[in-house]
């Protein structure tokens, strides 16, 4: 089943791309309020999947592949979650990219997305390490 | 620099937000990006983090999304009538505000990149799985995740093209 999500990322790259979320300026343009294109694709993919989602609950439906039940559930709130999300919208702002875009824009040939991808991987091994690090000070705690 | 094929907004979102809703039928897995880059950092680290919850097997299908973003992105570039070309620009707008030397850019796209690495993991995941993904479950945790992350990101770029131009 994993092999599937090659062509399924290609698709949604391909996706991020023809709504001009893989266009830099379009990052500039958006925080600076001078052009609302992100925010309308945010948006309308927010109202098509609301009910998209809803429908597949209501039937109860089953993943075509693997024929399991498909989960449908929410992302817990944590207490490191806001300020994550301001330090994730910081550098998304900075780098004019998230962590989807970014990888697409490699393959538009933007090669200073590169750089963008490698801080990520590092920031994603350091939060690894500092969760280590957390659960054994709190293990440790008297 | 030349330009790619963008469609509206609307237009966009729409066929992104059914997307989501085809991957979930297909395969049932919710749509996400970021969680992907620490299956990357499990093939390296020995770190407990990376060996348990999501990351209990690193070679999986988040694995291979990844992979397939870039492909996307290719596609997408050779089938919007532009010639091929490797650049370090980064638009009009962001190449008047950022350090112009290759090593200086570098330096300051992977201390962005972490922010955004880190951020994700102590978010507990990014654009896709918060706003696109957990906005339309109507996850209230997302919809303050996706709060944080316009705040951010409107700080960071007002800073930068007020102070920088």
């Amino acid at each position: 089943m994993k092999y599937a999500f090659l062509p399924l990322g290609a698709l949604f790259g391909f996706l991020l791309s023809r709504a001009g979320a893989t266009t830099y300026d379009y990052y500039a343009k958006l925080f600076l309020f001078e052009d609302l294109q992100l925010v309308w694709v945010i948006g309308t993919a927010v109202v098509v999947g609301i009910p998209g989602l809803a429908l597949l609950k209501r039937a109860r439906a089953r993943a075509l592949l693997t024929g399991e039940p498909i989960e449908l559930r929410g992302k817990p709130m944590t207490r490191e979650l806001p300020l994550g999300a301001v330090m994730l919208g910081v550098g998304w702002g900075l780098c004019a990219a998230c962590p989807g875009t970014v990888l697409t824009m490699v393959g538009e040939g933007k090669l200073s997305a590169l750089a963008t991808v490698i801080g990520i991987a590092l920031g994603t091994y350091g939060y690894g390490v500092w969760h280590d690090a957390k659960r054994v000070r709190s293990s440790q705690a008297p | 620099m030349s330009d790619l094929v963008v469609w509206s907004g609307p237009v966009g979102g729409a066929v992104i937000g059914l997307y989501l809703v085809a991957q979930y039928w297909l395969t049932g897995t919710p749509l996400g990006c970021s969680t992907g880059y620490g299956n990357f950092c499990a093939m390296l680290s020995r770190a407990r983090y990376f060996r348990t919850g999501d990351y209990a097997t690193w070679n999986n299908w988040r694995l291979w999304f990844a992979l397939g973003l870039p492909l996307g992105g290719a596609v997408a570039m050779l089938t919007s009538g532009i010639a091929p070309e490797l650049t370090l620009s980064m638009g009009a707008l962001y190449d008047t505000v950022l350090p112009s030397s290759p090593i200086g850019r570098t330096a300051y796209l992977v201390a962005g990149g972490a922010l955004i690495g880190f951020g994700a993991r102590m978010a507990g995941g990014c654009q896709s799985g918060h706003s696109i993904n957990g906005m339309s479950l109507l996850n209230l945790p997302s919809l303050v995740a996706s709060v944080g992350f316009f705040i951010g990101g409107i700080v960071a770029v007002q800073a930068l093209f007020r102070w920088m131009r």
